[in-house]
């Protein structure tokens, strides 16, 4: 019984930070643009644009050659509509959702969407960190190894 | 030997090398060829055992990736994986058929993978070895 209400108590709380974040309930993120998910989604999940500022979508467009330690270089034509996609769809953009950028510090620059405040809170608090060690999971960047529908902005905790 | 009878001697030994690359890599090879033969007088076609060789290399230009076979695996027939956990479909032709024949994909991942892994940009020759050798699995 304990186990049950353990289990209970812990679903409840990830489903509130579920409804804090979305204000809505519907964790599913806006559809994502095609060239940023072509481009990017190649070597990764297309990292959802509304869960960093825009000054650090600018900084990692900007250092495509030193990209977390591989040449990601992109042509100028093929960056621009993904510039401006991530720009307009920034966590700060006037689209965004001021949760996600709660506790950002304005000298902060996050490169990582697993450095962003709203990301620790939700996993660190509920997740072991040695899960995301996992030789399944290899990193917290790999969203999809646990959230199923990440590719297409699905981050629920049933996605 | 008649001179013409040379000539004909040599398609013929020439034959395999060209069966190699599949008819879809052909006009990308052809690409690569007209621009080893400019960088290099001496250039007298591609390999698939150099292909091989240059797939499998180890170097030291990053911890991250030290060789084609760090997201390709060893084994080019199979799936790879990017570190970031995407699966890479296999780079052998004979997988995945439309590898190596839209130009602009190739000159991409040639141009970010030769600096991530070897820290400079790869030959014409290197990379028509590379293509030579995926296209004869």
């Amino acid at each position: 019984m304990k186990k049950i209400i353990g289990i209970g108590t812990f679903s409840l709380a990830l489903l509130g930070v579920s409804l804090a974040l979305t204000g809505t309930g519907n964790s599913a993120l806006p559809q994502v643009d095609p060239a940023y998910a072509k481009e990017c989604g190649a070597c990764h999940i297309p990292y959802p644009a509304q869960y960093l500022p825009k000054r650090s979508w600018e900084r990692i467009l900007g250092s495509l050659d030193k990209h977390f330690g591989e040449n990601a270089t992109l042509s100028p034509k093929a960056l621009q509509p993904i510039k401006a996609y991530l720009d307009s769809h920034a966590a700060d953009a006037a689209s965004g959702n001021p949760r996600i950028m709660r506790d950002v510090a304005v000298n902060n620059t996050p490169l990582r969407i697993v450095e962003m405040p709203f990301w620790i809170h939700i996993h660190h608090r509920m997740i072991e960190r040695k899960a995301f060690d996992a030789p399944k999971v290899k990193s917290a960047g790999n969203c999809g190894a646990c959230h199923r529908g990440a590719a297409n902005g699905q981050f629920g905790d049933d996605d | 030997m008649k001179p013409r009878h040379f000539l004909a001697f040599s398609l013929i030994l020439l034959m395999p090398v060209m069966a190699y690359a599949g008819a879809a890599q052909k006009p990308i090879i052809d690409g690569y060829m007209a621009a080893a033969k400019a960088e290099n007088a001496a250039f007298s076609g591609f390999s698939a055992d150099r292909g091989k060789a240059f797939f499998l290399a180890k170097h030291d230009a990053s911890p991250e990736t030290p060789s084609c076979t760090t997201c390709h695996t060893a084994d080019p027939t199979k799936a790879g994986q990017t570190r970031a956990g995407k699966d890479v479909a296999p780079m052998a032709v004979s997988k995945t058929p439309d590898r190596f024949t839209d130009a602009e994909k190739v000159e991409k991942w040639f141009t970010r993978n030769c600096q991530s892994v070897i820290g400079r940009a790869c030959t014409a020759q290197e990379k028509g070895d590379f293509i030579t050798f995926m296209a004869s699995l």
